[in-house]
This record gives C-alpha cells, sequence and structure tokens, in this order.
C-alpha cells in the first residue's frame, strides 16, 4: 500500500536533446509503494522521464533523489531500479529461466539460490510449466510476464514500465492490467508506469502524471485528473469532455460564473485557486462530461440548464451519445451528452428539442 | 486457388501477359538453374571424374581406378602436408578473428556518418589486387623489411630475423592480413543486428559492461564469427598464389602441391585427385558453420 513516505524525487530536473529542450524543470515524488502513471501523447518527454530515474541517460540539469540521497550520477547498473520494456527485450538466446535469472546470476548468487527464486518468480507469473521456452516460442502475453519476471526477481525499489502492454490486442491488454495491478499488490513495490491511453492510466494507477510537452500538466488521482482537470490540455486529453470558451465573471462562495456564447454557466472552483484568484474578464473554458448531462432537470436550482436541438445519435453499447445543436451568438455550438443505452431504443431522436441540465459541481474551470 | 495458379502470372516479380507465360517461365527456371549448372557444377563433376583416370610417364591413361587417391595415402608427404595446411588455416582464421573482432566492435559502436566512411574503407583494400598486397606485405615481413629495419633501428635486435622470411609463419601473417576485412564484415553485421535495448536491458539487471559483453553480445554475435571463421577458412586453405609468393621451400601448402601438379609435375588426374579432397574439407568446413551459424541466430 501506497504510504505518504517519498521514495525518489525528481527536482527542478531539465533535459535537452542538443538544442531541443524535451523536459523543463520537473518536479516530481514518487511516494513508496504506489502505482503512478506517466501519461501523455507522445513527444511529451514521459519515457524520457523514465530513462532518467532507470539511468539510461542523464539529465541535463536537476537531480534525482533516492530516499533522499542524490542518485544523479549512480551508474544504470548500480541503481535498484528494473525496467520492464515497451518489446521486452527479453535476450534471445536465452531460455525463460535464464532470462529471468539474469539479474541475480550477474551479482554472483549461487546457482541454487537462482534457481528457486527463478521458480517463484515464475510462479508469481503464472509460467512455472515454459521455464525452458526460448523467448521466440512464446506469445505476446508471455514474453510480457518473463519480461516482468526479470524485473521483479532482484526486489528492486521501484519498477519501471515503459508502455509495455502497447503490443497487445484489447482483450490481453485489460487482463494484463488486472494482472499487473494484482502483482503490484503482491509484491508491494512502486511501479512507475508510462503510457498515452488514458484508460489505462485510470484503469491502474493510484495517481497519474499528465504531462505534454516536457511539462506537467497534472499531478493527481485518476478521479481527480478526470473529473477536475486544471489545464485545456487535460480537459482535452480525457475522452469526450464538453469546453465551453467563455469570461469568467463574479466569485460566489465555491463557485464562479462564466460568462459564454451559450449563457452563463456556474461552475465549481474549490481546490483551484488559480481559476478562484483570476480577474473578471479572463479567457477560460468550462468543461463538463458528456455523462453528467441529464435530460430531466433536477430540482437543485444552482443547475447549469440551456436548451438544444438532438442533431445526431450514435449507439455505443453500454451507452448512447448524442450531439446537441446549441445555438449561440457567433451560430451553432455542439455539445455531446452521453447517457445509458436502454434495451427498447434511444428516447431521443434527431430534430427533438431538449434540455440539457448539470450540476455545478459537474463543472468545472480551466483558464484558456 | 490450386498451388502455382498464382505463380504463373509473375516470374521473377515481373507481370506476365497469358500469352508465352509459360514457354517464357520455363525458359526463366531453366536458366535459373541451368547457368550454375552449367557453369559451376559441371567442371567441379568433370574434376571428379579425372580424379579416376592416371598418368604414367607423361601418358594420360582413361580408365578408372583409384591410384591417385591410393598414392595420396601411401607417400607420406601428402597427408602431412595436408594436415598442416589445415592447421595453418584454423589458426588463420583464429588469428584473424582475434584481429577482426575489435575492429568490428569498434565500428557497430559507432554512430552516424563515421561509421559507414570507415566501413567503407575497410573495404578499399579488397578492391585492390591480389599480388600488389602481397608485394606490400612482403616489403614489410622480408629480411631486408620494413620490419626488420624498424627493430633493427630501434636497437632491439643486431641482425634480421629470419622467423618472418619466407616460411609457414610468413603465410600465417600474410593470410591473416589479407583475409582481415573479410572476417570483419560478417561481424560487425551480426553486432548491428544486436537491439540496442538488449544491452540496456542488461545493464538495467545490474550487469557490468564486461558481463553486458560476455552474456549478452558475444553470444549473439556469435553466428557472424562463425561465418567469418568459415570465409577466412575456406579461402585460405584454398589460396596457393599467397604460400607460393611468401612461403619460400618451408612453407609448403596443400594448394601449392595442387598447382605443381597441374603445372610443373604435368599430372591433371592427381592434381584433380588432390582438389576433390581439398573440397571435401571444404564442404564439411561450410556445412559446420552454417549448422552452428543458424543454431546459435537471433531468433525473431
Amino acid at each position: 500500500m501506497a504510504t505518504d513516505r517519498i521514495l525518489l524525487e525528481l527536482r527542478a530536473v531539465s533535459k535537452s536533446f542538443g538544442q531541443t529542450p524535451v523536459l523543463e524543470a520537473i518536479d516530481l515524488a514518487v511516494r513508496d509503494g504506489e502505482f503512478i502513471t506517466i501519461l501523455g501523447p507522445s513527444g511529451s518527454g514521459k519515457t524520457t522521464i523514465l530513462r532518467m530515474i532507470g539511468g539510461f541517460t542523464e539529465p541535463t540539469r536537476g537531480v534525482i533523489l533516492l530516499d533522499g540521497r542524490d542518485i544523479t550520477a549512480v551508474p544504470i547498473n548500480k541503481r535498484p531500479f528494473n525496467t520492464v520494456f515497451q518489446d521486452y527485450a527479453l535476450f534471445p538466446h536465452m531460455n525463460v529461466a535464464d532470462n529471468v535469472g539474469y539479474g541475480l546470476k550477474v551479482r554472483g548468487v549461487a546457482g541454487a539460490e537462482v534457481r528457486s527464486r527463478v521458480g517463484q518468480a515464475l510462479e508469481l507469473v503464472q509460467l512455472g510449466q515454459l521455464a525452458q521456452r526460448y523467448p521466440a516460442q512464446l506469445s505476446g502475453g508471455q514474453r510480457q510476464r518473463v519480461a516482468l519476471a526479470r524485473a521483479i526477481i532482484c526486489q528492486p525499489r521501484l519498477i519501471l514500465l515503459d508502455e509495455p502492454l502497447a503490443a497487445l490486442d484489447v482483450e490481453l491488454r485489460r487482463q494484463m492490467q488486472s494482472f499487473l495491478k494484482d502483482i503490484q499488490r503482491e509484491i508491494k513495490t512502486t511501479f512507475l508506469f508510462v503510457t498515452h491511453d488514458q484508460e489505462e492510466a485510470i484503469a491502474m494507477a493510484d495517481r497519474i502524471c499528465v504531462m505534454n510537452f516536457g511539462r506537467i500538466q497534472q499531478l493527481g488521482s485518476p478521479h481527480e485528473v478526470y473529473y477536475r482537470p486544471r489545464t485545456e490540455f487535460v480537459a482535452r486529453f480525457f475522452g469526450d469532455n464538453n469546453l465551453i470558451e467563455g469570461r469568467l465573471a463574479a466569485t460566489e462562495g465555491r463557485y464562479r460564473r462564466i460568462e459564454t456564447a451559450l449563457g452563463p454557466l456556474v461552475c465549481a472552483i474549490e481546490g483551484q485557486p488559480d481559476v478562484a484568484d483570476a480577474p473578471a474578464g479572463r479567457r477560460a473554458f468550462a468543461v463538463f462530461r458528456p455523462e453528467a448531462i441529464a435530460l430531466q432537470a433536477a430540482c437543485d436550482s444552482d443547475a447549469n440548464r440551456i436548451l438544444g436541438t438532438v442533431a445526431a445519435v450514435s449507439f455505443g453499447g453500454a451507452s448512447t451519445v448524442a450531439a446537441v445543436d446549441v445555438p449561440s451568438d457567433g451560430g451553432v455550438h455542439q455539445v455531446r451528452v452521453k447517457m445509458p443505452s436502454q434495451v427498447d431504443g434511444a428516447r431521443i431522436g434527431v430534430g427533438d428539442r431538449i434540455t440539457l441540465n448539470w450540476r455545478a459541481d459537474a463543472c468545472r474551470l480551466v483558464l484558456a | 486457388m490450386p498451388p502455382g495458379v498464382g505463380l504463373g502470372r509473375r516470374v521473377a516479380g515481373l507481370p506476365v501477359g497469358p500469352a508465352g507465360t509459360d514457354a517464357l517461365r520455363r525458359l526463366t527456371i531453366a536458366a535459373a538453374y541451368g547457368l550454375p549448372m552449367v557453369f559451376i557444377l559441371a567442371p567441379l563433376a568433370g574434376f571428379l571424374v579425372y580424379s579416376f583416370f592416371w598418368v604414367d610417364h607423361t601418358e594420360m591413361h582413361y580408365d578408372i581406378s583409384l591410384l591417385n587417391y591410393e598414392r595420396f595415402f601411401a607417400e607420406e608427404t601428402f597427408p602431412r602436408v595436408f594436415r598442416q595446411t589445415c592447421v595453418l588455416c584454423l589458426e588463420v582464421s583464429f588469428l584473424t578473428i582475434l584481429f577482426a573482432y575489435p575492429v568490428a566492435y569498434f565500428l557497430a559502436g559507432l554512430t552516424g556518418r563515421k561509421k559507414y566512411i570507415l566501413v567503407m574503407m575497410l573495404l578499399v583494400p579488397l578492391l585492390m589486387s591480389y599480388i600488389i598486397k602481397i608485394y606490400a606485405i612482403r616489403s614489410i615481413l622480408g629480411g631486408n623489411g620494413f620490419l626488420n629495419r624498424a627493430l633493427l633501428a630501434a636497437g632491439l635486435i643486431d641482425e634480421p630475423l629470419t622467423i618472418f622470411v619466407f616460411n609457414l609463419n610468413t603465410v600465417l601473417l600474410t593470410l591473416t592480413v589479407l583475409l582481415i576485412p573479410f572476417a570483419v564484415l560478417p561481424i560487425f553485421l551480426s553486432l548491428e543486428r544486436i537491439p540496442r535495448n538488449l544491452l540496456e536491458a542488461s545493464g538495467d539487471l545490474g550487469a557490468s559492461n564486461w558481463q553486458t559483453f560476455a552474456r549478452v553480445i558475444l553470444p549473439l554475435s556469435l553466428p557472424g564469427v562463425i561465418a567469418a571463421s568459415t570465409f577466412v577458412f575456406v579461402l585460405a586453405i584454398g589460396d596457393f598464389l599467397t604460400p607460393q609468393m611468401v612461403g619460400g621451400q618451408s612453407g609448403f601448402t596443400f594448394g601449392r602441391i595442387i598447382y605443381s601438379q597441374f603445372g610443373a609435375a604435368f599430372n591433371w588426374p592427381f592434381g584433380a585427385a588432390l582438389s576433390v579432397i581439398l573440397a571435401i574439407v571444404v564442404i564439411v568446413a561450410i556445412a559446420i558453420g552454417a549448422r552452428f551459424g543458424s543454431k546459435r541466430g537471433i531468433a525473431p
């Protein structure tokens, strides 16, 4: 279980390749025992963070601390971290047992102990019967688990996972996600998991660190980054949020008004001092999720309410998404509404005029 | 679709019209198999046949006998020189790999344009005349050669050394120098094929650079090493010109014996028989190389 003790800390870490800055003054504290996910699109610098922690590259500036001790200059083979690589990087000339036991052998652990610990690690990843196979004879999911067993066998302080599930198909990915979570709980080791997949991050992480353009956009629990985005990037990156541009107006306790083309909206601002302190008239976005919108007015009086015309309805399995045209000053604005699908068909059809209602607490503000 | 239907439309990747498809296809296949038959297998088969003829006082006898092979085993010289030559060529392979591996390792470790410019420079000697290269090496190793003069000038020796001059050592060194480029290339290619992340994984798991080399790089480059040593062995054992030019009286090799049978002795059938024996060694060497090379290759 995650504690509040800080295991690893990055202080003002920057990285440039030649003249191109990849990371700019990153501060990040990893707690002991947590499952932290670094999430971002390609080119956001997320893999570079992992590579610097692992010791594959050096930061241009800044320090990396382990238990408060500077390890920036410690070489790769002396760091108590192990990595699960994106394409597994299994040694093709060694069988599964030799791959898994590699870290112990190079440390000079005796043969009998290597064998017993390899056996345990393979049991843990449920591959005991494949010990004598070669990587080429394994499926993608099996290779994945060998790579994991190889990384955990030396009992590292931190396991780095570099998009380890990217090469697997959807079904196997789901299985591996929960499998990885289970393993992490069982061995009580800190996992730092890099991915570009929001759903994967939400499903697995204790905390998510959202990256873009070499900067941390937001660091928080999956619930926080999902429901309370701090920046426009995070709001857009997580699925199909509705973003309505406007100008900030008066603050009313825990809420703040925003004047938009669709009319005034009321949004919750707790925990967002930057929005609370921003001057009136500042450009901002009201952000609300499609599934937060109800078609029937709720009884509470502070609900946001707008009128619109259904432009399209698409059935997506568990949920149905409607695109609703809302007339605004400059023309028409489209708002997405997501509702649970009904066995007897959608309750609304194209051309219906409907009211969209959502609570102020389900509406957040991000500065533009 | 029955097998072969899709093939009929294309020959060597070129679409072929329906008319004449079959004729052209047959012609291509005939050429593909026929040309090597005519130019490689037929002469070899000719030699095999020739090796069963015999010569008595410069007179050819065209009846089949095993006289030539019996003579090879009967006279003490031939098996001895044969054995010496095989050992010499194994030594050449070993020495060549010893020099070529660090070069290939250095080249594979470079990045960008520098790497390919240096590889090209390595290939330049392959474009030079063989004879010129042998003379160049002679001028280094000879009694009055660069090496002896340098050692004399440095005061390390009082009179020119003879250990490098016109004997088997000279042959060994000359062949090694000549064949190093042939060994560097396969090793370089096998080192290039090792994915970088395997080296990172090794370091990540706690291995030192030396351990990574011994446990990952070396085993994975072994197919290249085996290909290189097969190459060098086969080229060295077939060479008669180098021993002829730098070997002197004592540097006698099997290639020179064969050469003398076709030249001075004018005994073609015996020369053919010795060639067949040599060919068997070469085929065995290639077979061993192929077997080990494929066994230790990088699986996909």
